[in-house]
């Protein structure tokens, strides 16, 4: 087949950070070919295709574009050349309806005036086409987030992109958005569309891609057919040495409880219910597994464990005692460890050095703290600790954490929130947007917390990740537990079931049925 | 290490110090458009700010006497925005404080040492109150600081005003002024003919004690975490609303410390106009000093040299209007505000340099 892009020799070199972040790479993509693009953070992906996108200028290297050499100085130009981007944080008005969103800058007017009939009709034309059903009329903001993928693919395909890209598109969806997005995208490389799927997750690559081109360290370390590869294959050359894709862990005999919560309710931002009436324990020496698709409690839950938020009814209890009114600090210094979802704004503060960060929750300690005044020293000293015990070898005491790449950051957290023997540990999708390397660290990590004796509260949307740690299973289903399951005997399709709000009975009735319902 | 360090201490200046020299490059065209003479302008404008003509007459110590009140609103403005609170209340807390030194200086009678004393402390008081009004209001309703800030600072305006021309009156002259405070109120200058005394020994004080509050202390760092990433402070278990608070009262304090050093080292009174816009110069020293107590030091002293030398030298001299000295602050802030336009330079002009240098060390490598 013909190629429709190609980027030749492209360099970039960042001056201010001192990172050389595309290294002369080379990468084709035919046409009616889906090209997944993978690597490590901070291996040069993005750069690579903001490069292609117009964002980035690069230092050297050529673009060529359906054998025509192009020069890409802005987006404009890059929709000119038939490339279209969907970034991983959508770029629409959430007030806007969806045809206003996609038609946006390109709006058909009479003598000055918009006409919003036709706009629906354009956007609904244009769906039917690519068969991508939306309701033009809808708000963006009251879609689910599947759905405004969509909308930002029908964006980009109105703008007669050929090449599609598509930054890391299934870090935000469900397991069945996912799907769905994998036959979206073979429907348009079947249609003779081009597309770059940048991501970190392997199994995708091998479900969705016809071929793989992987990154390390800003260079294009091989491109090959998806038939002639395998996971662990592509993991060692993501990494650049063997991993561990799956961790090992023994059976180990778990102790009393060390965290409680019993008839918890809780409230979200807008006052409605979260969370209602949820009762569960964490002993020690285990690791309890907290699975559900995202959007069902998770984030209110883990809040109010960790103390961040109030609960409307209920109590908690840590090692027998009763924290229910108990602050952050207070939680904290009982033996609570949290590794929240959002690490960068929550987890760490970006603005400030290693060793700032690294004292946020125990600032107030003796050890770090005299008469009001911080002791440098110490803290200096502490960073240098947990530096050397987690190997962060990117991360140094006393310097700034900005630059580091997210599984680096990531270290930085589990280093501080397991540094100092906690009892009970809140893990919330600690290994999200991470890479195979810093996967395999996070999950090796907290297996040893277990094996100390810690109980680990492991908050997942990845089945995966859920089946391959934990010890017991929750599944949490619009803020009830739907289900619980001893994680020796679970199956995904059980676990599955229970995350689609489904009885574990609905699994044992059906399965009969089950050839005949499938088409 | 130390290369380190110095290279971000150069990473910080150089967007003010840039900024600072096209506001002069601006001010020479202004002035080459009105005919008169462009290098001698500069020449005098820097001679009247910075120079010293006669040993007993220099210029640099009126401008370090001008610089004092900046360089006290200025730290205000700094631990305000360092707790991520735009607090611009300072002109409103340091008018406060003058109305209550310019009282205290003749209606009660202490020792020397004990009155000026006790008058700076009150000043102190009056101006934390003052900061506490917008910070109790920010954390227990969420009133924006910034407008709760703004109100306040009219109120103080009006209320100095009235203070001047009913109760405190001196006298019916032409232009109301209150009597002139006692000499035991009076804080000690360093030299006959000039204001210039303990009042600037206290700014430096302040800016030290304001560097090792920041980030020495624990109170310091807490209101830096919580400044800086709200969701982090909550996360990691700081309180963040007595923080709020405590910034506030801080931030307070500092500006009435300033009303007080103004009228007790300075005028010796308060009168009819006294609100000149000091507290939102500290606000542009804070900014343009990127609202660290070591760059509001050397800004306080840039701005009062400008206008000291667009004052003395530009206008008496050479009959430019005094006004281009706060159009060239205009100036700097609109390119601090615009510090973009130099971000992308800098990167290529440091790509450019060190290009070269890498291949050099590629090549030894080899």
């Amino acid at each position: 087949m013909a190629l429709a892009l190609e980027m030749k020799g492209i360099t970039k070199y960042f001056s201010s950070t001192d990172v050389q972040a595309n290294d002369n790479v080379n990468l084709t993509v035919e046409a009616g070919e889906v090209l997944a693009l993978v690597g490590e953070n901070g291996a040069g992906k993005t750069t690579l295709m903001n490069i292609l996108y117009g964002l980035i200028k690069p230092d050297s290297g050529e673009i060529i574009i359906n054998g025509e050499e192009v020069q890409i100085g802005h987006p404009d130009d890059a929709i000119k050349h038939g490339i279209g981007m969907v970034h991983q944080h959508f770029k629409l008005v959430p007030s806007f309806t969806v045809a206003q969103n996609i038609i946006l800058g390109m709006e058909p007017n009479k003598a000055g005036f918009l006409s919003p009939k036709e706009e629906n009709k354009v956007v609904k034309d244009l769906a039917d086409k690519f068969n991508l059903p939306v309701d033009p009329k809808a708000q963006i903001r009251d879609l689910p987030v599947g759905m405004q993928q969509r909308v930002e693919i029908l964006k980009v395909l109105l703008r007669e992109a050929k090449i599609l890209i598509l930054d890391e598109p299934t870090a935000v969806l469900t397991p069945q958005e996912v799907k769905e997005l994998m036959e979206v995208v073979r429907d348009l490389a079947k249609m003779g569309y081009s597309v770059i799927f940048i991501t970190h997750k392997l199994i995708e690559v091998m479900e969705v891609a016809d071929r793989v081109s992987v990154m390390r360290a800003g260079k294009n370390v091989g491109s090959k057919k998806v038939s002639d590869t395998n996971i662990p294959d592509l993991a060692r050359m993501m990494v650049g040495r063997e991993v561990l894709l799956r961790v090992k862990k023994d059976t180990i005999q778990r102790g009393k409880p060390v965290f409680e919560a019993k008839d918890v309710s809780v409230s979200d931002v807008h006052g409605l219910a979260a969370i209602s009436h949820v009762s569960f324990d964490v002993h020690e020496g285990e690791i309890v597994g907290l699975a559900g698709v995202s959007g069902n409690g998770q984030t209110e839950l883990v809040e109010v464990i960790s103390g961040m938020r109030p609960l409307d009814g209920g109590k908690v209890f840590l090692n027998d005692q009763d924290i229910t009114q108990a602050n952050v600090r207070d939680r904290r210094n009982a033996g609570v460890a949290h590794i929240p979802e959002d690490r960068m704004e929550v987890g760490l503060n970006l603005q400030t050095n290693l060793d700032e960060n690294l004292i946020i929750s125990r600032y107030n300690q003796s050890e770090f703290s005299k008469f009001g005044f911080l002791l440098s020293k110490s803290i200096h000293r502490f960073a240098e600790t947990v530096v050397n015990s987690f190997s962060i070898s990117a991360a140094k005491p006393g310097e700034d954490i900005s630059m580091l790449s997210g599984g680096n950051l990531q270290k930085v957290v589990v280093g501080r929130e397991l540094s100092g023997n906690p009892s009970f540990i809140i893990a919330n999708q600690p290994t999200r947007g991470l890479d195979v390397g810093s996967i395999e660290f996070v999950h090796k990590t907290l297996i040893e917390e277990r094996d100390r004796g810690a109980g680990v509260l492991l908050v997942s949307v990845e089945l995966e990740e859920i089946m391959a740690l934990a010890d017991r299973i929750l599944v949490l289903f619009r803020g009830q537990i739907q289900g619980e399951l001893e994680a020796k005997t679970a199956t995904e399709e059980e676990v599955g079931i229970l995350m689609a709000g489904g009885k574990l009975s609905d699994l044992v009735s059906k399965q009969p049925e089950s050839g005949k319902e499938s088409k | 290490m130390k290369n380190k360090k110095f290279q971000k201490i150069l990473d910080a200046i150089l967007i003010p110090v840039l900024a600072i020299l096209s506001g002069l490059v601006l001010m020479g065209v202004l002035i080459a458009i009105t005919g008169k003479p462009v290098w001698e302008s500069y020449g005098v404008l820097f001679s009247k700010a910075f120079g010293c003509e006669k040993a007993s007459n220099c210029a640099i110590i009126t401008t370090l006497e001008r610089a004092t009140p900046i360089m006290l609103t200025g730290l205000s403005a700094v631990v305000a925005f360092r707790s991520g609170l735009f607090s611009i209340g300072q002109e409103g807390q340091y008018l406060m404080a003058s109305v209550v030194a310019g009282w205290l200086g003749y209606s009660i009678h202490l020792p020397n040492g004990v009155h000026q004393i006790v008058i700076l402390l009150a000043c102190m008081a009056v101006g934390a109150a003052y900061g506490f009004i917008p910070g109790v209001l920010k954390v227990k309703l969420g009133v924006n600081e910034l407008l709760s800030t703004i109100v306040l600072n009219s109120i103080a305006t009006l209320f100095i005003e009235y203070m001047v021309q009913f109760p405190m009156r001196a006298d019916v002259s032409t232009t109301a002024h209150s009597p002139i405070i006692d000499v035991t109120a009076q804080l000690p200058t360093f030299m006959a003919g000039s204001k210039w005394g303990v009042g600037f020994v206290i700014a430096v004080i302040a800016v030290i004690a304001v560097y090792i509050y920041l980030w020495r202390t624990k109170s310091g760092y807490e209101q830096r975490m919580a400044g800086q990433s709200k969701r982090f402070a909550l996360y990691g278990g700081v309180p963040s609303d007595k923080a709020a608070i405590r910034a506030m009262i801080i931030s307070g304090a500092l500006a009435g410390l300033a009303g007080a050093v103004e009228v007790m080292g300075v005028h010796r009174r308060i009168m009819t106009g006294f609100s000149t816009g000091l507290g939102f110069d500290g606000v542009t020293a804070a900014i343009l000093g990127q609202t660290h107590p070591f760059g509001v030091f050397i800004v306080s002293i840039l701005f009062a040299g400008l206008k000291l030398g667009a004052q003395l030298g530009l206008q008496l001299k050479l009959g430019i209007p005094r006004e281009l000295g706060g159009t060239i602050i205009g100036f700097i802030i609109l390119f601090v505000a615009a510090s973009k336009f130099y971000e992308g330079n800098i990167d290529r002009i440091r790509a450019w340099f060190k290009k070269p240098d890498k291949q050099k060390a590629k090549g030894g490598g080899d």
